[in-house]
């Protein structure tokens, strides 16, 4: 059909834009820094301090999540990833280009988040399964290790792929909304870290259930392959992370439909 | 060919565009003219679907921009030489138009020897001084082979060899009966590239015509160099004329020919040293026409100066 035919040649044009810019490449290179590097530091430390840890935390510990920690750092730069992918157009004018290209847009909007829904799935869950196998391989005969075999511990590995993936998306929302890179970033960066803080001022019975709706306990719930207490657990928590982001992408849409695009803002 | 009708468009509290109305045809080069901030570029935007029109449409060939399907192979335009990713290369730029339009890896490089900047297709765009932009946004237009081409101020910031290959480039283009649309703020440069002109100020049409027409109809004045001026002057202004300036070169008359100032002035005894017809440049019919219609006129110097 022709319209599957143009959705596809503007997809391969936003896929060869994504690639040719050193931020997409990067952005890439510091998620895989992040999530397997760190997962190897934090998987080594817990094994050379294995024998001084408290009998409650030996009892509570959770090689899974524990292997996985990296992920929740990596968020910011898959992040940046998602934001720049659509800022780096308003930035430097290019959305000028690209329109007049695909004036279409659902169209152009749609290539971009295939393209980077796909890019950050492969990427994310790269990265988490390689941090995963390699932290096993660190705790292997110290430290109790899990396995992949296991449903629940594939499930969480899985999820936390995928939440890096539906931050990316999430991320480029608010470029498409903000259309500034510096802005866009500055706010996604708060959500993830400033509203944990406010939440701590809230009345303890309040902060609970407050808490357990921001992006990063998300995340946690995710990728524990038992859900902390007061949180939701993992498909949930999936759940909320993706009308979060069907929401963004949503509002960031109708108001790509409806301002001027020529024009500097 | 390119319709434009009735477009307005309000920015918040500024009419930028004020009922447009006008047409663009194929085989010819039209000149679209203008003070800066008459509403060229805003004008052409809306053609190109990346602003939204607050009244009316502009269509090309029939439609409007955003339902054509592969667009580059229809219109092709250049807005702003400088609406390129800097940290992508040139030819990476052009590949993902091409994909974008369903066009053939081939026509990329094709359309980078053309322009010339083959040499630097592999350097990052941010590099590039704004002649090479220039160029890298032509080839850009160029890309689909499009019937219909619009450039917003493409003489900017090349170099006199490029304008005289511009030039002879939207000329080829014409003869080859594609529409050329090419907006400028200035008339001497229009005089000479452009076929048709269509002069817009503060949002509102002004006039069009062939460039030929234009100045055919601007009132001319006559230059005249006499024995006695204070005579002269009288007897031009009792016969209806004008005198625009009086200096040592003589009066400038306006409102009579050269043939009824000579007639005058030998009725009353005046002895005539020179008296020769001057044709109003085109340089002067646009100020006369966009007089009261340019946003930042001379009288803001005046504010500013004191």
């Amino acid at each position: 059909m022709a319209s599957e035919s143009t959705l596809m040649a503007s997809t391969r044009a936003e896929w060869i834009k994504f690639r040719t810019v050193r931020s997409s490449v990067m952005g890439v290179a510091v998620t895989v820094l992040l999530t397997v590097g760190l997962g190897v530091l934090i998987t080594t430390l817990v094994r050379t301090h294995w024998t001084q840890l408290s009998p409650l935390r030996v009892a509570t510990f959770d090689p899974v999540s524990s292997s996985l920690r990296g992920s929740l750092f990596a968020q910011f730069a898959v992040g940046v990833i998602g934001t720049l992918f659509i800022t780096s157009e308003y930035t430097s004018g290019s959305i000028r280009t690209t329109l007049t290209a695909v004036p279409n847009r659902v169209r152009l909007i749609a290539s971009k988040c295939i393209v980077l829904f796909i890019t950050t799935l492969i990427l994310g869950e790269f990265v988490c399964f390689a941090a995963f196998l390699i932290g096993q391989r660190i705790y292997l005969g110290v430290v109790p290790t899990a396995s992949i075999t296991n449903g629940t511990v594939l499930r969480s590995v899985v999820l936390a792929g995928l939440y890096l993936t539906l931050l990316a998306l999430f991320a480029f929302a608010l470029g498409l909304i903000l259309r500034q890179s510096a802005a866009a970033i500055s706010v996604f960066v708060s959500l993830l870290l400033i509203v944990p803080i406010i939440g701590f001022f809230f009345p303890q019975n309040w902060q609970n259930d407050f808490m357990r709706f921001e992006p990063s306990s998300l995340g946690v719930s995710m990728e524990s392959p038992f859900a902390p207490s007061n949180t939701f657990g993992a498909w949930s928590a999936t759940f909320v992370l993706l009308a979060y982001v069907a929401a963004a992408l949503m509002l960031a849409f109708v108001l790509f439909q409806r301002r001027d695009a020529g024009s500097n803002q | 060919m390119i319709k434009v009708d009735h477009l307005t468009k309000r920015y918040s509290d500024t009419l930028a565009v004020d009922d447009l109305d006008f047409e663009v045809k194929p085989g010819v080069v039209t000149g679209f003219l203008g003070p800066n901030g008459s509403g060229k570029s805003t004008t052409m935007r809306i053609i190109l679907g990346l602003d939204h029109a607050t009244k009316g449409q502009a269509t090309v060939n029939g439609t409007r921009y955003a339902e054509l399907k592969d667009p580059l192979r229809e219109v092709g335009a250049l807005l702003d030489a400088k609406a390129v990713h800097p940290g992508r290369t040139a030819r990476n730029h052009l590949r993902a138009l091409a994909a974008s339009n369903q066009i053939k890896r081939s026509r990329v490089d094709e359309v980078l020897e053309f322009v010339g900047i083959s040499s630097v297709a592999n350097k990052k765009v941010g590099t590039y001084s704004l002649g090479m932009s220039q160029r890298l946004g032509i080839a850009g237009a160029l890309l689909g082979d499009p019937g219909i081409l619009l450039f917003d101020e493409p003489v900017n910031g090349l170099d006199p060899e490029g304008i005289k290959w511009i030039r002879e480039f939207f000329r080829a283009l014409a003869n080859e009966g594609r529409t050329v649309f090419v907006s400028s703020h200035l008339m001497s440069e229009m005089a000479v590239s452009a076929d048709e002109i269509i002069v817009i100020g503060r949002g509102r049409f002004i006039t069009s015509g062939s460039v030929n027409d234009l100045t055919k109809n601007a009132e001319g004045t006559v230059l005249a160099r006499a024995s006695d001026h204070d005579k002269l002057t009288s007897v031009v202004l009792s016969h209806h004329g004008v005198v625009h300036d009086t200096n040592d070169e003589g009066l400038t008359i306006g409102g009579l020919t050269s043939d009824e100032v000579g007639r005058l002035a030998f009725d009353a005894g005046i002895t005539i040293y020179e008296l020769t017809p001057q044709r109003a440049s085109l340089e002067e019919v646009f100020m006369d026409l966009t007089a009261g219609a340019v946003e930042y006129g001379s009288q803001k110097r005046e504010l500013t100066g004191g």
